[in-house]
């Protein structure tokens, strides 16, 4: 097939089909061109558009082929970021000196049989397309020995020029080479992107094939530098900390789901960052589902969820998560690049991973320490775990290329230092003005407060609380009414007085609300408040009430346009908050069509976010000074319950400073 | 001016007056405590010390002095307390001002105050003038006497109903309506209403119209602290804007008064309390005071901020309240208290125990009683003829 057919350039088979676009304002009328069937080189062409995007989409079918051969060990040669040279070596099973050619052909595969056979592909390939395709495009050879032959066999090809099969020198194993990719398509040679950018993503799909396969060795080497070597036999841990960077580990929890879910037939094993490494966005994200990358949006939803509330709106974990199921339980052929997936049953995926990724974060103390902060500033470019999530290997081509863009997110490229040096400035200009907002406001009252508190310390000596006896471990320091200092095994905590105390409450009020199942207790007013309304959430509140009254809240119509608030939660009275501001809250919430459908069915995240502005609206503010009891009261809590190193919407309440924080920013070490 | 005076009844007029000094203001003026000696024709002397944020404004009169030159001066409240107060061996002080500054002096020492000029003290109204309808003072809404034993009882069993937090609803002031030879006192503070009556003194004016007021909770405060003989007289005047409470002298202010408490009006509506005290309660349940008080404390020890109530059992045919009270993550309280006296069918009910105990602890009487009719409806405390309590209650969950 490859032999006899016209050689076309992908340009003239467009510029044919845009001569049909510019016939029809010349012609007078639209004149139809011939229908013909392509040649088979232009349909490989065409179909190569769709798994060959640029070198890394080779070096990922590739190693999946190598993969699928059952290899030990894949090695993989890049010359100038793959453009000019990929080089692919294993150590599996071989290809047969008389299905060579076959290999070339399209729709050839020796993985799958049958269309049944597809409804549980236990391979990584299963369409047999990727050799053809990349064979259309490139100058490609495949030299391959299998146990029981002598010696190699080669074919070489160059776009649809089919070579014979030679005998060549060779180890056991089969060997891929593509060069001058894109060689006979000018038009998509010209979108590949610079040397650096090209190269990164093949990095990419090297680290992820290595992530994805842990027990066996990967090598790469770029213009003919080492820049990966994880050698064979690895186990999900070593390998991924090997990839990710062994700098991460103790940014790093484990979670698995062994036996949760081994008689449903999945395990899943990963690694997830603390929420002091979470990211501006999901490309952090690592996760593999038999062996496969995929980014798949149940699996990323369950991360998000399980973090809900330690880290940021924005914020993104980062994780690397490897999920071992029924290949009967996941549909693969639904993308054309292979990178998603369809689950047959995708709420068990997504509880599986919820609660594995849940149960690793309760375990730990998620206080962040400033050591990290502070050495984010500065020491941005000597550690790399802050510039790129891992790979050491990328970093080496940085010298050559200092200048030029890179956009692999595995490159802590001076942009991305910037960037996150950047975010770190923001990080910062977020908290103040946010505090500065609550801060400032109340602070003014606390003073006019204050102010308006008879001057009893006229009246009698005053006592201050300086003159308590005291207790050394636990002592805390109050700062500008706002913060908390105290200190603890490892150094110094600093608390955001408002941030754990509204983690706190949340937590309490979560406990009653949804575990409990008991509902908030409420206190019933002398006089109801009454608020405006609209027609719209009138009416909406009578399907609200049962919901409502769970968290304490009685509101009743009055009138077309009236509410009345009869009672409310206990400890929303107890701390002054405004029953018509919650009132009014929760009737917007119900007004908005996506709040209305997320009330109606009064589902575990509608009342989380309830009880989180619950929480807010009733935590001690920034400003409200506390006693000596009430700090150690809240101190003790911050132990006692979950999630305590994040406020309900994800940020950080206690800030740790250890004694080796402190001796390294004095200049001891 | 020139003065030598009693040092510890300047010191206890100076704390008094103190009060109504705010601790920060951006006017220094107004932390000073101004001190007018005067002379009358007829002989003696007083000195008149008055302080205020201008809110309140409070004036007390000292006779144990001798004025050998009247005159007027503002001195730093926070400075001329320490040094009175740090003068303490001296049965005396002289205090003389020259100039911009007044010269304190003991056996031994002497202070020299840098003062600001008495122009920048605020004009605090007279209640003389106010009672005597002179054009320049406000109107006159009501003016009456009362004994200030009983207006320090009608402060004590309404002050602690008051809101804690300044909230902007609530409402932070006590109402004050006097009708015909009657006062009364309310407050709320959302959840509970308390209301106490009490008898005008001889020599009020007849008024037909009853006439009400919102007093700031502080300054009722004050007021109830200047209390120091019951039988002493106090005159009160209402106008628009402003109280005015003269302690001793006469009604008409002609005989002039020991202490006076100005204070602003809190503007704004007090809730219809007529309204919210319930009319219809079924259940009527004795007690005697100190065994229920001492039930429901026991009985507070189990609970949380989250969940206060107490959960009460009125049984008839037991003459038993049983009161149960739950803390998550602690335990729980169990206890069972006599009934004097009950009339009605069983009925249970949430509230919140320091509610309660807060009226008990106000009432002198050793007979209480509560009224109920339906666990969502208000509870009802009262004892003796002058004092209701209407307290809401929880609802249990
Ligand atoms: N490294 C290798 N070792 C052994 N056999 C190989 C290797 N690479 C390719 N083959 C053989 O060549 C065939 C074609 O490979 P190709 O990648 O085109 O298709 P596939 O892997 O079957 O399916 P897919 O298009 O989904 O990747 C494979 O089925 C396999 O038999
Ligand atoms: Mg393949």
């Amino acid at each position: 097939m490859r032999d006899g057919a016209p050689q076309i350039d992908q340009e003239v088979a467009t510029g044919s089909r845009r001569a049909v676009e510019v016939a029809a304002p010349v012609g007078g009328g639209p004149k139809p061109a011939r229908i013909a069937v392509l040649s088979p080189l232009v349909a490989s062409q065409i179909a190569a558009g769709e798994v060959v995007e640029r070198p890394a989409s080779v070096v990922k079918e590739l190693i999946e082929n190598s993969v699928d051969a059952g290899a030990m060990r894949i090695e993989i040669e890049l010359e100038q970021g793959g453009i000019e040279l990929i080089r692919i070596m294993d150590d599996g099973c071989g290809i047969e000196p008389e299905d060579l050619a076959l290999a070339y052909a399209p729709h050839a595969t020796s993985k799958v049989k049958s269309a049944a056979e597809l409804e549980r592909i236990p391979t990584l390939g299963f369409r047999g397309e990727a050799v053809a395709s990349i064979a259309s495009v490139s100058r490609m050879s495949i030299r391959s020995r299998t146990p029981m032959q002598e010696s190699a066999f080669e074919l070489e090809s160059e776009g649809d020029v089919l070579g014979k099969a030679k005998p060549a020198a060779g180890s056991r194993g089969t060997t891929v080479t593509v060069r001058n990719l894109f060689f006979n398509t000018p038009a998509r040679r010209k979108f590949l992107r610079t040397i650096p950018t090209e190269y990164g993503r093949c990095v990419e799909a090297v680290e992820n094939a290595a992530m994805a396969h842990p027990a066996i060795g990967f090598t790469l080497k770029h213009d003919g530098r080492v820049t990966l070597d994880v050698p064979p036999g690895q186990g999900p841990r070593d390998r991924l900390l090997a990839v990710l960077g062994k700098e991460l580990e103790s940014e790093l929890l484990e979670c698995s789901a062994d036996e949760m879910d081994a008689g449903r037939g999945m395990t899943m094993f990963g690694l997830v960052g603390k929420p002091s490494i979470a990211r501006g966005s999901n490309k952090a994200q690592h996760i593999f589902v038999n062996g496969r990358p995929v980014r798949d949006r149940t699996i990323m939803h369950a991360i998000a969820e399980a973090f809900r509330g330690l880290i940021e709106p924005g914020r993104y974990p980062t994780a690397a998560i490897l999920i071992e199921m029924d290949p009967a339980m996941v549909d693969v052929n639904v993308h054309p690049q292979k990178a998603e997936v369809r689950f047959r049953d995708g709420s068990r995926v997504h509880q599986a991973v919820l609660h594995a990724v849940r149960a690793a974060l309760a375990k730990e103390d998620l206080t962040p320490r400033a050591e990290s902060m502070v050495e984010r500033l500065s020491g941005l470019a000597q550690r790399p775990m802050w510039g790129g999530w891992g790979a050491d290997a990328a970093r080496a081509i940085l010298p050559a290329h200092g200048q030029v863009q890179v956009a692999s997110s595995a490159m802590p490229s001076a942009e991305a230092v910037e960037q996150d040096r950047q975010k770190f400035a923001e990080y910062f200009a977020r908290q103040q003005p946010m505090q500065g907002r609550i801060g400032y406001a109340s602070l003014q009252q606390a003073m006019s407060a204050s102010e308006a508190q008879p001057a009893a310390s006229l009246m009698q000596p005053a006592e201050p609380e300086l003159l308590m006896p005291p207790t050394p471990a636990k002592q805390v320091l109050q700062v500008h009414k706002s913060f908390l200092v105290t200190q603890d095994e490892a150094g110094v905590l600093i608390v955001d007085q408002h941030a754990l105390h509204e983690r706190v409450m949340f937590e309490f009020l979560m406990q009653r609300v949804m575990k409990d199942g008991a509902g908030l207790e409420s206190q019933r007013l002398l006089v109801p408040v009454v608020v405006d309304a609209t027609e719209v959430q009138v009416e909406r509140l009578a399907t609200l009430t049962p919901l409502l009254n769970k968290l304490g809240m009685e509101l009743s119509a009055i009138g077309p346009r009236t509410v009345a608030v009869q009672a409310m939660a206990t400890f929303l009275i107890e701390k002054g908050v405004d029953a018509g501001e919650v009132a009014r809250e929760l009737l917007e919430k119900a007004e908005s069509e996506q709040g209305w459908q997320s009330l109606k069915m009064a589902s575990e995240e509608v009342v989380r976010d309830i009880v989180n502005m619950m929480a807010c609206k009733a935590a001690v503010k920034a400003g409200d000074a506390m006693t000596q009891t009430e700090l150690a009261d809240l101190l003790a809590l911050r132990e006692a319950v979950d999630r305590s190193s994040n406020c309900p919407h994800g940020r950080p309440t206690t800030i740790r400073l250890t004694i080796q924080d402190l001796e390294k920013l004095f200049g001891r070490t | 001016m020139k003065v030598i005076c009693d040092r510890a009844a300047l010191l206890s007029a100076i704390n008094a007056v103190a009060r109504a000094v705010p601790s920060r203001s951006p006017r220094p003026q107004l932390q000073c405590i101004k001190i007018a000696a005067v002379k009358p024709a007829k002989g003696g002397g007083e000195l008149v010390v008055s302080g205020t944020d201008l809110e309140v404004a409070i004036r007390l009169s000292i006779s144990q002095v001798e004025v050998n030159q009247p005159g007027e001066v503002l001195i730093p409240s926070d400075k001329l307390r320490q040094i009175v107060s740090a003068e303490s061996n001296e049965p005396t002080l002289t205090l003389e001002v020259a100039g911009d500054h007044v010269t304190i002096r003991g056996a031994d020492a002497t202070f020299k105050l840098n003062t600001y000029p008495v122009a920048d003290f605020p004009p605090l109204a007279s209640y003389a003038e106010t009672v005597a309808q002179t054009s320049a003072a406000p109107r006159t809404r009501t003016n009456f006497g009362i004994g200030a034993g009983v207006l320090r009882t009608l402060a004590d069993r309404t002050l602690f109903a008051t809101a804690k937090e300044q909230s902007r609803y609530a409402i932070n002031g006590v109402l004050m309506k006097r009708d015909g030879k009657k006062l009364t006192m309310v407050a709320t503070d959302g959840k509970r209403l308390a209301l106490c009556n009490g008898g005008l003194g001889a020599g009020s004016s007849k008024d037909d119209k009853a006439v009400s007021a919102i007093i700031p909770t502080k300054a009722l405060q004050m007021l109830r602290d200047l209390v120091g003989d019951v039988e002493e007289p106090v005159h009160v005047v209402l106008t628009d804007s402003q109280l005015i409470c003269a302690f001793g002298g006469d009604i008409s202010g002609k005989e002039p008064a020991r202490a006076t408490l100005t204070s602003n009006l809190v503007e704004g509506t007090f809730p219809p309390y007529e309204d919210v005290i319930p009319k219809e309660q079924d259940r009527r349940v004795t007690f005697d005071r100190d065994v229920l008080r001492s039930a429901v404390s026991r009985a507070s020890l189990l609970t949380t901020e989250e969940s206060r109530a107490v959960r009460m059992k009125f049984s008839n045919t037991g003459k038993q309240l049983h009161l149960s009270s739950r803390a998550a993550e602690m335990g729980e309280a169990d206890i069972r208290c006599d009934i004097a006296k009950f009339e009605g069918d069983d009925i249970e009910i949430g509230f919140n125990p320091n509610y309660i105990v807060d009226a008990l602890k106000v009432i002198p009487e050793t007979e209480v009683i509560i009224e109920l009719k339906a666990a969502n409806k208000p509870g009802l405390v009262k004892a003796g003829a002058d004092f209701v309590y209407v307290v809401m209650p929880l609802n249990l969950t």
